[in-house]
């Protein structure tokens, strides 16, 4: 197994370039190009900012930008799935001509799309000042959540890219789970208002966490739950490592099944 | 020193009459899942010494192809167990991955990448794939505007320039105009002089005595013949022209 994660680095070059693929050629030909990149979570912010002060009201103070805080690192979460279910099956022609080790066509979505989170930053921050939401040395945690975030995000893209060139239903089924996993996440409401009897059961999701430690480090000044965040890191490192190794195991016969 | 070693590799495909991929169609059809096994590959052993050219001959059908991408481990074996020592590069299409939206200069990175190299190696081959695909100026053209003989003297140029220690190629050479075919040619004798060891796919026994000092006739998935080139390629050439008079 660690000779294929070697291998795997060998092909970072390739990794790269479906990244840069992915990012380029998605606006290609478009007016606007790359700028849409920024336009995307801008109207998004907009659109939220003016439903929720002039046509349904919070209780929660400045709740477009809470809920945009949270909203940017789902949406990281929900396209990488998305998009990696079909990673494989999409690149049929590829895979069929050409050996290299297969994980890097989901990986490539998963990291496509961390950078578009990044980018989405270029409007968050300013957002963040314009509210006048104080930024705080907080922001410094910015990177480990990330990292522990990224470990689940790349788990489950591994698992639905093999799982899907079997078993094609995935791709939909993909699509419902992850509607109903948002409801279930803290994203739309704090997780103070989730009745105190049942909120174990919410923290068992891993997702909540980390959607608690962003809201925490950028909406509210305040630093992570730092052992809540270990545990969430070690549990995505260890599901990393099993996706990794179902999917090396399932690879194999990818080319005959797509 | 062997390059390749296949040890007695089978290779079983199962052939489904109405692929059954979703859950519904699952359920309906649970008793009627139609599968045929079919066997590509029965049995095959060959070792390819370091520095050889081994031609692959046999008709459509035969297992060519699949040994070739058993080889390059597109492909894993049924049965038997596959060594290959050095680096490998198939030639299975030209230009995979390329981008119509990029230029062929961006595409150079994009394909070489997918053949596995990193972007040092890219850097220190470019001017010679640039040389070698004779696009002139439309090298800052996206490929979406190439003509399809373009297209594949662009793949072409990055694939022999992957300077792998093993090739393999699959009836690749039949594209381009006559100077590229000749090219193509020349650059495959160049690696040979360079001491790589190559395997290519055809069904012309002439091409075969040509380039190849070795050669493997494979008829319904098994070896029928293994050795020099030319008297392997007489005997296919004489079968054939039997099997056709």
């Amino acid at each position: 197994m660690w000779q294929q994660i070697a291998e795997i680095y060998a092909y970072r070059e390739m990794l790269r370039n479906l990244v840069a693929r992915e990012l380029r050629a998605r606006y290609k030909g478009s007016v606007l190009g790359f700028l849409w990149t920024f336009f995307n979570p801008l109207f998004m912010l907009v659109v939220y900012s003016a439903v929720f002060s002039h046509v349904m009201r919070v209780q929660v103070e400045n709740y477009a930008m809470f809920l945009f805080v949270a909203l940017l690192p789902w949406n990281y979460l929900a396209q990488s799935v998305q998009q990696a279910a079909a990673s494989l099956v999409q690149n049929a022609g590829l895979i069929k001509k050409i050996y290299f080790p297969r994980a890097v066509l989901p990986l490539s979505v998963v990291l496509a799309n961390l950078f578009n989170y990044l980018f989405g930053l270029g409007i968050l921050i300013p957002a963040l000042l314009a509210f006048k939401i104080r930024l705080t040395p907080t922001l410094l945690a910015f990177p480990a959540v990330l990292a522990v975030q990224t470990l689940l995000v790349a788990a489950l893209a591994l698992l639905v890219a093999a799982g899907n060139v079997y078993f094609r239903d995935l791709e939909h089924i993909v699509g419902i789970a992850l509607m109903a996993w948002f409801f279930l996440t803290p994203v739309l409401y704090p997780l103070e208002a989730i009745p105190a009897e049942v909120r174990g059961y919410f923290l068992l999701n891993p997702m909540t966490p980390i959607v608690d430690a962003y809201r925490a480090l950028f909406f509210y000044g305040a630093w992570p739950d730092w052992g809540q965040l270990w545990r969430t890191a070690l549990g995505g490192a260890a599901a990393l490592l099993l996706a990794l190794a179902g999917f090396l195991k399932w690879q194999r016969a990818v080319a005959e099944e797509i | 020193m062997d390059a390749i070693e296949v040890v007695d590799v089978w290779k079983k495909f199962r052939i489904y009459h109405d692929r059954v991929y979703s859950l519904k169609e699952r359920f309906i059809f649970r008793n009627r899942q139609k599968t045929e096994d079919f066997w590509a590959l029965k049995g095959v052993s060959l070792r390819v010494p370091r520095g050889a050219t081994v031609g692959l001959i046999g008709r459509n059908g035969s297992g060519k192809s699949t040994l070739l991408k058993i080889i390059s481990r597109i492909l894993y074996p049924t049965r038997g167990r596959v060594r290959v020592h050095g680096r490998v590069s198939t030639l299975l299409e030209l230009g995979a991955g390329f981008h119509p939206d990029f230029t062929g200069r961006e595409n150079i990175y994009l394909n070489a990448s997918i053949l596995g190299l990193t972007r040092r190696e890219i850097n220190g081959r470019l001017e010679k794939i640039i040389e070698f695909a004779e696009l002139g100026e439309f090298i800052d053209n996206p490929v979406r505007n190439y003509s399809s003989g373009m297209y594949m003297r662009l793949g072409f140029a990055v694939a022999v320039h992957v300077d792998p220690e093993i090739l393999l190629i699959d009836e690749v050479l039949a594209v381009g105009d006559l100077a590229f075919q000749e090219k193509c040619l020349a650059r495959i004798r160049e690696l040979q002089g360079q001491g790589k060891t190559i395997i290519f796919v055809t069904h012309a026994p002439k091409q075969v005595a040509e380039l190849c000092n070795l050669a493997v006739w494979l008829d319904r998935g098994e070896i029928r013949m293994q050795g020099p080139a030319a008297e392997v390629a007489r005997a296919y050439a004489e079968f054939m022209g039997g099997a056709a008079g």
